[in-house]
């Protein structure tokens, strides 16, 4: 029982996560409509640069630094980029399609920087753990979860309160009402471009760190792991993003966990739990756990 | 300007606030707008009057700098605001200068509470002082909504959300104030009311262009009035002038002589005479929501009869049609196409019935020849699949060309022999509509569901398609659903007529019947005593 | 198009066809296996062009099918006992044209699996939950060791028809006009017959009434239906071919290099197809084909060619790989393609021919809404 209990808080833990990841995700999807493919990319530059820079300049500094610069290369993804096919009104999936285009080139260039290293992400707990109640869990993750719990709570706070909050829900009900309005629809979808680039770069950093070994040139593509998390739970879902997160980590390390008793489900199984989850939750709920059903008028 | 001030009309005619100069307007090639010429005086209340698809919001969208977002351009002319030119601007931009719209169909953001819409209109401002004061104003115009300040906008009645977007465009300080059709959907009351809002706008400083097709309301509150028909100014002049205009009158109160049809010619069909059925609806209701936009509707059409439903805006004419073809569920009632019921069945299974239509938006596809798009509309006539077709059997050659050779037949009847091998979107509006309508006829309905054939056509263009349903309801012999909001249109195809208002139906009965029915006709111009005698006189000389 | 242009279309069709039925006269392996390489990627990107640019279903799951083909041909033809102890993996040792038929067939059938859950999902949905068959069917793969032989992967037996076997043996020297044909050479002009019916095919369906229907459902799947087309039915039915044409692409694929692995099956092989078909231009056959030729062949040459390239380095050695660079050209041509010309190349080879014909710019157009 109590190897349940220690999966299910690391799960947990690595859910928050996921769940940052994820929440990144989503605020692009309902602020542009656009299933930003990218974003797995972002989050391993993200990670990437703090490896670098932790050295230099601390871990802290390092992930601010990399927040900023994540947040500025999705910004100018999104305004260079998605802006000049949204002026030929393009659909969702040619804009899908971009992004996929987007995340190969960004993709490539990072696994080609980091080759066949394996960079630490210089989070200061190192493997430390502490005992909660009679489990051990890694004191990063601790770290990643109030860090997470923080950011989504001083994100939602902005988002149900602030101006820029009601911006951004008006220009996702409704871009031409908003636009009308005087919203500026441009700045809106860089700022949420630009946010969600700033939660991939946090989100990886604390992905990269203890117990996962560090940065590599396969990050890129388990950082993909979060886009099942942000569908399941509806892509334009906020709190969808936080369940999904959540469910996608616990999930994962109940896989890993239980590797020697599912054996006979193969071995790493637990890389391919998200598409298993998410496959069943579509079954039951096609749009996600909390996403609209789409209502097409004619 | 402060919200207690209430300043009066100025004497003298003051110079141009809004200036639209020969402005022309497309879609992808597709023209909307053709030299269209409007000048808004400061302080007056301007009203743009047409029917569907004349261009009015076109031309709200090209003043807003929404164009773009729709696909249009404006290809030609200019657009200023006291001398400032607006064209190509940001729409946030265009509404910092002052001018606002609030579009057509309210728009307003339904997740958001009313008090957080006008925060969002409050981004209009470009400046932070002064918001207190806006909010002010627009809670001491809408008291009503101030009440409801922390309730979500979705839950509102529509008369509340017209309020809302007013409002939310107010939140601007606009010094011009945009309103796409306001009427839309509303009770007479609340209509008044509105309209009274309206003025008192005016008074307090704000310019307005009144875009609506309830010719009555805005002819009643506005002090000029330019008249929009296909893309192109056809009338314009002060309200008072343009309310006794005879043209007025005919064209958009509906009355006067409908469409000359004259004797129609019989042509042997190339796909036979079909037998139709009695179409009965009985207590239709479709709500969504908490929207009903239909509520237990009901009338007959006989087999081989045209039948009109008609009625304003958003009283729940398409959704009436799309209740009929498998498109939405109805939540209680049902209609019968013969024996089979039609509301439970699915789409496909109704179009085997023989029951066919048409869509107010045209759903074409418009990467394919003309030729392709009608040959799908002998779909369920044909058998050719996966196998035959791919391996190009020989039944499935002599199937196409068979149906290539059905097809070319209703083209020549359409006058679309010339137009099959070329791809739609390089197709006028007018000829893509015939297009739309040949490919519903190539599937041999027996009931043949027509859902605003006219819409955006000219007055030629409309005798032409007039002749052309005309044509085909003799020769075929097939029972016709006509949906229009041209009544005069309809007045000259029709049997009998259904009106519908807010999902309910008002009236049953010959055209002329209907034309004279008080309720009909509080439903189209409002409640204005005065003009119902005036129309009832009209009435009088009038024939169909 | 005047008789002229078409008469000049004629002869350059029939020089291209004669040019390729010469070609294993002349050139050496590489550009065989690159050729049938790209034979098969042509198979796969037709398939999946049906599905995405003609009926607007986005499915990133073609990886999944073709190794469903791949493997499958490899389980049903194989199975022979190697000697001296290696556990070989399980086969049912049928002859290889059945295989070959069978494996296709199971790659349709599991494709018709999936369309009722790809019935349910809109859109992008559908999208991001097909990506989630390749990972499974690459765990599948990595895992069943018995039937795929793990890691490593398996050998595929050699096709072969009425006793001709289509690799180095059997017969030990065939020549003709001398050049003699081993493998590689006879695979080719097997190659070249499964993709002239696979275009043909395809193209017969696209322009036909099965096309027009899935063309109809992606332009307004609402006016389809309301014209009788039975939606569910031909969703399923265009899964259904495209995984077919998949599973093929798979067989070939199998042949051509005669031995599998999962690694080639995954995610970034989607990616690929659906790099081809938004190349080649959405919506055309033709352009599906183009798009793999450059797709596919692209890596290979610049893997040959990397000494003679600028920045291009050798393969594990210094500098920008090819298979980087292969990358790197993808990502950015896809971006350009679908920011400046969406045709891709089928839309230029319009302008050329002087045809007229628009391309979709979106794989699903909404309808817009009414305002009665």
């Amino acid at each position: 029982m109590s190897q349940f209990m220690e999966l299910l808080i690391s799960g947990l833990s690595l859910g928050c996560i996921y769940a940052l990841i994820a929440m990144g995700f989503v605020v692009v999807f309902k602020a542009t409509n656009v299933v930003n493919f990218a974003h797995a990319s972002v989050v391993m530059l993200g990670a990437y640069l703090v490896a670098r820079w932790h050295g230099s300049l601390g871990f802290f500094g390092a992930v601010a630094v990399a927040a900023v610069c994540c947040a500025i290369v999705a910004a100018l993804c999104d305004i260079v980029l998605v802006r000049a096919l949204r002026r030929r009104r393009g659909s969702e999936e040619v804009l899908a399609i971009l992004t996929i285009a987007i995340n190969i080139v960004l993709g490539t260039a990072l696994a080609r920087e980091v080759g066949t290293d394996l960079l630490p992400s210089g989070a200061p707990w190192k493997s430390d753990v502490t005992h909660v109640l009679g489990v051990t869990v890694p004191q990063t993750r601790i770290a990643a979860a109030v860090v997470a719990l923080v950011l989504m709570g001083l994100f939602w706070l902005a988002f149900t309160r602030s101006d820029w909050g009601v911006a951004m829900r008006s220009a996702a009900s409704d871009p031409e009402a908003a636009a009308l309005s005087g919203i500026r629809l441009g700045r809106v979808a860089a700022g949420a471009w630009a946010l969600a680039g700033a939660l991939a770069a946090i989100g990886g950093a604390f992905f990269t760190s203890f117990p996962a070994a560090g940065v590599n040139n396969t990050t890129g593509l388990l950082a993909l792991t979060a886009i099942p998390a942000a569908v399941l739970g509806g892509l334009d879902s906020t709190a969808g993003a936080v369940v999904g997160g959540l469910t996608i980590g616990v999930a994962t390390t109940l896989a890993a966990g239980y590797q020697d008793e599912i054996a006979f489900l193969g071995r790493g199984l637990s890389e391919v739990v998200p598409y298993i989850v998410l496959l069943l939750v579509l079954l039951w709920r096609p749009s996600g756990v909390f996403g609209t059903r789409e209502v097409t008028r004619v | 300007m402060t919200s207690t001030e209430v300043q009066d009309h100025p004497a003298e005619p003051a110079g141009a606030l809004l200036d639209v100069r020969d402005l022309h307007v497309s879609y992808g090639g597709v023209s909307a707008l053709r030299g269209v010429s409007l000048s808004v005086p400061e302080g007056e209340i301007v009203a743009m009057l047409g029917s569907n698809g004349a261009g009015k919001t076109t031309l709200l969208r090209a003043l807003s700098g929404t164009l773009a977002m729709q696909g249009g351009t404006i290809d030609s002319g200019t657009v200023e605001l006291k001398g400032r030119s607006l064209a190509g601007l940001d729409p946030a931009v265009i509404v910092r200068e002052g001018v606002v719209q609030a579009p057509e169909g309210r728009r307003i953001f339904g997740e958001l509470t009313v008090d957080e819409n006008l925060r969002a209109g409050a981004f209009g401002r470009g400046r932070r002082e002064g918001r207190a004061e806006a909010f002010a104003r627009v809670y001491e115009l809408f008291p009503q909504l101030q009440e409801r300040r922390g309730q979500q906008g979705g839950l509102l009645s529509g008369g509340e959300q017209q309020m809302l977007a007013i409002g939310r465009a107010l939140m601007a300080e606009p010094k011009v104030l945009l309103l796409d059709e306001p009427s839309l959907g509303l009770a007479p009351q609340v209509l008044e009311k509105i309209g009274e809002i309206i003025q008192l706008i005016n008074r307090q400083g704000t310019s307005i262009v009144l875009v609506e097709q309830n010719a009555g309301i805005a002819l009643k509150i506005a002090d000029r009035a330019t008249v929009l028909e296909v893309g192109q100014v056809t009338l314009e002049g002060s309200s008072a002038e343009l309310s006794e205009s005879d043209e007025v009158r005919e064209r958009y109160l509906g009355l006067g002589r409908g469409p000359q049809i004259g004797k129609v010619e019989v042509v042997t069909p190339v796909t036979g005479r079909r037998s139709a059925l009695p179409l009965t609806v009985e207590d239709l209701t479709v709500r969504f929501g908490g929207l009903t936009a239909l509520s237990e509707v009901s009338f007959t059409v006989e087999p081989d009869s045209t039948h009109a439903v008609i009625g304003p805006n958003g009283a729940g004419k398409s959704t009436l049609l799309n209740v009929l073809t498998g498109v939405y569920r109805a939540t209680k009632g049902r209609a019968r196409y013969g024996d089979a019921v039609l509301t439970d069945l699915r789409s496909p299974r109704i179009a085997a019935l023989g029951v066919s239509r048409t869509f107010q938006n045209l759903a074409l596809s418009p990467t394919s020849t003309v030729a392709q798009n009608l040959l799908l509309g002998r779909h369920r006539l044909t058998k050719a699949g996966f196998v035959s077709a791919g391996l190009r059997l020989p039944a499935a050659r002599r199937e196409q060309a068979e149906q290539e050779r059905v097809v070319a037949g209703i083209a020549e009847v359409l006058g679309l022999s010339d137009h099959l091998g070329v791809p739609l979107t390089s197709l006028a509006y007018g000829d893509r509509k015939r297009v739309e309508l040949a490919r519903a006829l190539c599937a041999e309905p027996s009931l043949l569901l027509l859902d605003e054939p006219v819409a955006g056509m000219n007055s030629e263009e409309s005798q032409q398609m007039a002749r052309m349903i005309a044509q085909v309801r003799e020769t075929l012999g097939i029972s016709i659903v006509l949906v229009e909001h041209d009544m005069a249109f309809v007045m000259g195809l029709a049997d009998r007529v259904t009106v519908l208002d807010f999902g309910l139906c008002i009236a049953d009965g010959m055209p002329d019947e209907v034309q004279r029915d008080p309720e009909v006709l509080k439903a189209y111009l409002g409640s204005t005593e005065g003009s119902e005698e005036e129309v009832g006189e009209e009435i009088g000389e009038a024939g169909p | 198009m005047s008789d002229r242009r078409r008469l000049i279309m004629r002869l350059a069709a029939g020089a291209l066809v004669l040019l390729l039925l010469w070609l294993p006269q002349y050139v050496e392996a590489f550009w065989l296996q690159t050729g049938l390489f790209a034979m098969s990627a042509a198979i796969g990107a037709i398939g999946l062009q049906l599905l995405v640019g003609v009926t607007g279903q986005l499915s990133l799951a073609h990886a999944f099918y073709v190794a469903v083909g791949a493997y499958g041909y490899c389980f049903l033809a194989g199975g022979e006992k190697l000697g001296g102890g290696l556990d070989s993996p399980a086969g049912a040792q049928l002859p290889p044209w059945l295989a070959m038929i069978l494996a296709v067939l199971l790659a349709g059938a599991l494709g018709a699996l999936f369309s009722p859950i790809a019935g349910r999902l809109r859109g992008i949905y559908l999208g991001l939950a097909s990506i989630g068959l390749v990972f499974i069917g690459q765990h599948v793969l990595f895992n069943a060791k018995g039937i795929t032989g793990g890691f490593n992967g398996r050998d595929a037996e050699p096709f072969s028809l009425f006793g001709f076997s289509f690799s180095d043996t059997n017969p030990d020297s065939f020549a003709v006009f001398g050049v003699p044909y081993g493998g590689l050479e006879r695979l080719w002009y097997l190659g070249l017959v499964l993709l002239a019916i696979a275009w043909w095919y395809g193209r017969n369906v696209a322009q036909s009434r099965p096309g027009r229907a899935m063309q109809t459902i992606r332009d307004s799947e609402i006016a389809a239906a309301v014209m009788g087309v039975n939606v569910p039915t031909y969703r399923a039915a265009a899964f259904t071919v495209s995984s077919m044409y998949a599973g093929l692409a798979g067989v070939l694929l199998a042949l051509a290099f005669a031995h599998v692995v999962p690694a080639s099956f995954g995610f970034l092989l989607s990616i690929n197809f659906l790099v081809m078909i938004v190349v080649g231009g959405l919506g055309s056959i033709g352009g599906a084909v183009a798009g793999a030729l450059l797709v596919s062949a692209l890596p290979q040459l610049l893997d040959h060619y990397s000494g003679s390239l600028p920045l291009v380095g050798a393969p594990g050695g210094e500098g920008l790989q090819p298979a980087d660079a292969s990358n790197f050209i993808y990502g950015a041509a896809v971006i350009a393609v679908l920011i400046f010309a969406p045709g891709g190349l089928s839309g230029l080879g319009r302008r050329i021919t002087g045809r007229r014909r628009v391309t979709p710019s979106s794989i699903n157009p909404e309808p817009k809404e009414s305002t009665t």
